[in-house]
């Protein structure tokens, strides 16, 4: 075949040498064999998922870091319960055996409510600023005192609230019973008066919701007044109706010993894994007011004391103790939760490491075959520039003198 | 009669043929490198003899006229591959402008989509915190800009292309003008015998700039080359050429109309102007419309999970990012709805502190959107398309150079200059040359013998 001009073919071959030399040095230098989509589509869309699961894991372990740390610290606020639940046990049966001066009781009595202080604060262990007793209702304290009377803020003698008042559609009134352990939810829908919480409330007493007698009434400052009518039985009231301004305790009808559980049943759960979540809250009436209820044992066993009643307080003591292994017993799926988020944490460490090694063999090269490569390409690209070097400048005509 | 000025002409014609020649070989020497030149030879010609008496005696050289060496089959071959280069070129220019938003950053689509994924993660385990949920919010807004930058980068990469097939259309005009005014000339040189020569040359060039651009088919006759575009529309027949129209369609794309007014973009495929319809209209075009849809989608399952919730002043979850009143262009507007951090509708029960609701954005993730994928899969499949079309592209662009470098020099091996060729062919002309030349010089003695017999100079 005649040749008539060598210089396209020798461009094009240094042309290609010099592509093939840039992608070995791309590849030395970034240490990935796939810098964009083009390089290898299939695996650049395998990168995105996996990426994806990577990113998830790292959230996962996060997760994982911060309820540990929240079920810690709701597992020693437990301990320090047992603990104390133990010590009343001791006071209790020292109590009942009988030979205790009534001033000696009164001591011990004192010292159970300390104990029932001390309990209610660790009910209302807060993690973060959030209450971790509290059901989903984190922002305020679970436990709070009772009292037997609460009076809204809105109504005047001269400008009262009347039966007949409308409440606000969709606002929410709760009466939280120390005594029975439960609250009362009204949402007020349209058209609802004061007289239909007044309706809701008598049922509720009747029901055993609210402690028998609880009713409400517009008392003589022109108020809505709600409670108990016995100086036993207390209650915690919350309201976000406007129609009734804030609920408030009337002064000097705080019940003794008495704390209403305000939060709610609502369990939180995080997700550690794809397919494992944990619930990272005991609601506190589960864990304190409910079954064998702690605090209403420790307030029985104080009445004990204060009355002298051997046989009451060996009766409340044993409550005291069925209550330690109800507490006990609601500590085992904390615990198991917790021996849980371990092994997770073992499990997500090794999926990190898997999901690096494949998203390395997806766009990765390993250092020894990309500087092979590397010196591949420049052995080419030398030979190729070599070559044209030496031919191009020939011609005949630097023969022909 | 054979005489001393009979060897004096055909002395002179050897000269002409050789100084002839000599100019061919400059001529071909200066066009070594001028694209589209064939070389050429001259065409030399034994002159008739002179019979007498029975003696025939030779009358010298005649120089015909000078031959193209051409060869038309690989010229057309040149033509239909420069219309697969132009066109897989034009491709992956911009899909390469494109591939840089869809490859893993820290900016693109889908690490974004797993950052909100992951602040709302974070958000369960504190769904009060306010940093946890100014994070959700942060990553909100990041994902809307990422789909935000690569609708961008597509809508801006079309409008670009949209005023390339403009110019396109103007260069291919200004071409079929110039090849159609070229015909008439080249036919009266073909009727009379004559070889085209440079204007044959120019006129292939210009075709093959022409295939360049767009495909046209090619067909010679006697009034000369006639072109039609791939689907039969005229651009040159004869000394007329058809020029080719564009107008703003419903869409605002640019389109072509041939001289009678009918769209024909559709139908144009190779060349520049084929590649980039190609890509403006089909490429960029379905990866938007896929883009659009995962945007809007994903927007409308976020908002529904919004609105099971309650956020944090206890009203039910307003509309995540702005609701899609259309799917179209939705990418690019794509914005949160929300500014305030208690908004986020992380509650199920009402309270401020559950996270019950927050299942629902998790949920987003890993659920069939209403086109059938998950939304990481959805990109993923977009990130797939990219790289395969610039992929496909890339290949099909270094094989056609490296079957165009392989048909350019046959083209070469048959039409090209070659610089020793003709320093030796300089070499054989030069010393025909100079032969003549002594021819003349020995008869001038022989006239001067001749003139001078029988004078005492001749003694």
């Amino acid at each position: 075949m005649r040749v008539a001009n060598m210089v396209p073919s020798m461009q094009y071959q240094m042309q290609q040498s010099q592509q093939a030399l840039n992608t070995a040095l791309q590849q030395v230098s970034t240490g990935l064999r796939v810098n964009q989509p083009s390089d290898d589509p299939t695996a650049s869309a395998n990168m995105v998922a996996s990426l994806a699961a990577s990113a998830a894991t790292d959230q996962y372990t996060s997760n994982l870091t911060s309820v540990t740390s929240l079920m810690q610290t709701a597992d020693s606020a437990i301990s320090s319960v047992v603990t104390s639940l133990n010590s009343t046990i001791t006071l209790g049966t020292e109590g009942a055996n009988g030979t205790e001066s009534a001033a000696n009781r009164q001591a011990l009595s004192s010292q159970v409510e300390g104990i029932l202080t001390d309990i209610v604060a660790q009910a209302n262990t807060a993690y973060q600023g959030a209450y971790i007793f509290g059901g989903s209702a984190t922002t305020t304290p679970p436990f709070v005192a009772a009292s037997t009377t609460y009076t809204s803020a809105q109504g005047t003698a001269a400008n009262p609230l009347a039966t007949t008042t409308a409440l606000t559609a969709g606002s929410i009134t709760s009466i939280s019973d120390a005594t029975t352990g439960q609250t009362m939810v009204f949402k007020a829908a349209a058209g609802d008066t004061i007289a239909t919480l007044q309706a809701a409330i008598a049922t509720a007493a009747s029901a055993g919701t609210l402690s028998p007698g609880t009713t409400a009434t517009i008392n003589a400052a022109g108020q809505l007044s709600i409670g108990t009518n016995t100086d036993t039985a207390g209650i915690v009231v919350n309201s976000n109706d406007a129609a009734l301004g804030s609920m408030s305790a009337a002064s000097g009808t705080a019940v003794a010993n008495a704390y209403a559980y305000v939060g709610n049943n609502s369990v939180n759960t995080v997700q550690v894994g794809d397919a494992m979540s944990v619930a990272t809250n005991i609601p506190g009436n589960q864990m304190f007011t409910s079954g064998p209820n702690v605090i209403a044992s420790l307030n029985g066993l104080i009445t004990a004391l204060q009355s002298g009643d051997t046989t009451q307080m060996g009766t409340a003591t044993s409550a005291v103790s069925a209550a330690l292994t109800y507490v006990s017993q609601q500590r085992v799926p904390l615990d198991n939760s917790l021996s849980q988020l371990n092994s997770q944490e073992t499990y997500l460490g090794q999926e990190k490491v898997t999901l690096t090694t494949y998203q390395d063999s997806l766009t990765g090269i390993s250092l020894a075959e990309a500087a092979t490569n590397l010196s591949q390409a420049e052995l080419t690209n030398n030979a190729v520039l070599a070559a044209a070097a030496k031919s191009m400048p020939q011609t005949l005509l630097d023969y022909l003198k | 009669m054979s005489s001393l000025s009979s060897s004096l002409s055909i002395a002179m014609q050897s000269l002409n043929a050789a100084s002839g020649e000599l100019q061919l070989t400059n001529s071909n020497i200066a066009n070594a490198n001028t694209p589209g030149y064939t070389r050429k030879v001259a065409v030399l010609q034994e002159a008739p003899p002179t019979s007498e008496g029975g003696l025939s005696a030779g009358n010298g050289v005649v120089l015909e006229g000078y031959q193209s060496i051409r060869d038309e089959l690989v010229q057309g071959q040149i033509q239909q591959e420069t219309q697969a280069q132009s066109g897989a070129n034009a491709q992956l220019a911009s899909l390469q402008q494109i591939q840089p938003a869809f490859t893993t950053s820290t900016q693109d689509i889908g690490t974004q989509m797993s950052a909100l994924f992951a602040s709302i993660s974070s958000l369960s385990t504190n769904p009060t915190g306010s940093s946890a949920r100014q994070g959700v919010l942060v990553a909100g807004k990041n994902l809307a800009t990422a789909f935000n930058t690569t609708s961008n980068t597509l809508t801006s990469l079309q409008a670009s292309l949209n005023t390339q097939v403009t110019q396109d259309v103007g260069q291919i005009n200004q071409l079929t003008k110039q090849i159609a005014a070229l015909n008439p000339q080249l036919a009266e040189m073909k009727a009379n015998g004559q070889d085209g020569g440079t204007l044959q040359d120019q006129q292939d060039q210009m075709v093959l700039q022409l295939s360049a651009l767009t495909n046209v088919a090619v067909t010679q006759n006697s009034s000369g080359v006639t072109l039609t575009t791939g689907n039969g529309t005229a651009l040159v027949m004869g000394s007329q050429s058809f020029a080719l129209q564009t107008t703003s369609g419903t869409n605002g794309m640019t389109q072509v109309l041939d001289q009678n007014g009918t769209n024909i973009t559709a139908g144009l495929t190779g060349g520049d102007l084929g590649g980039t319809i190609q890509t403006r209209d089909n490429s960029i075009a379905s990866l938007l419309n896929q883009l659009d849809t995962l945007a809007s989608q994903f927007a409308t399952a976020f908002n529904a999970a919004q609105a099971a919730g309650t956020d944090q002043n206890g009203n039910t979850g307003q509309n995540f990012f702005t609701p899609p009143t259309t799917t179209a262009g939705y990418a690019g507007l794509m914005q949160m709805a929300i500014t305030d951090p208690a908004a986020i509708a992380a509650s199920s029960d009402g309270s401020a502190g559950s996270n019950g609701n927050l299942a629902a954005f998790s949920n987003v993730q890993s659920t069939a959107l209403p086109s059938g994928s998950a939304p990481g899969d959805m990109y993923a499949s977009l990130v797939y398309q990219v790289g395969s079309l610039t992929s496909n592209a890339n290949a099909e662009s270094s094989a056609t150079t490296a079957s165009l470098l392989q048909l350019n020099n046959q083209l070469s091996s048959t039409s090209g200059v070659s610089i020793d060729e003709e320093s030796a062919n300089l070499i054989t002309y030069q010393q025909a040359y100079e032969a003549a030349a002594r021819v003349i010089s020995t008869i001038q003695q022989l006239f001067s013998v001749t003139v001078s017999m029988g004078t005492a100079a001749a003694e």
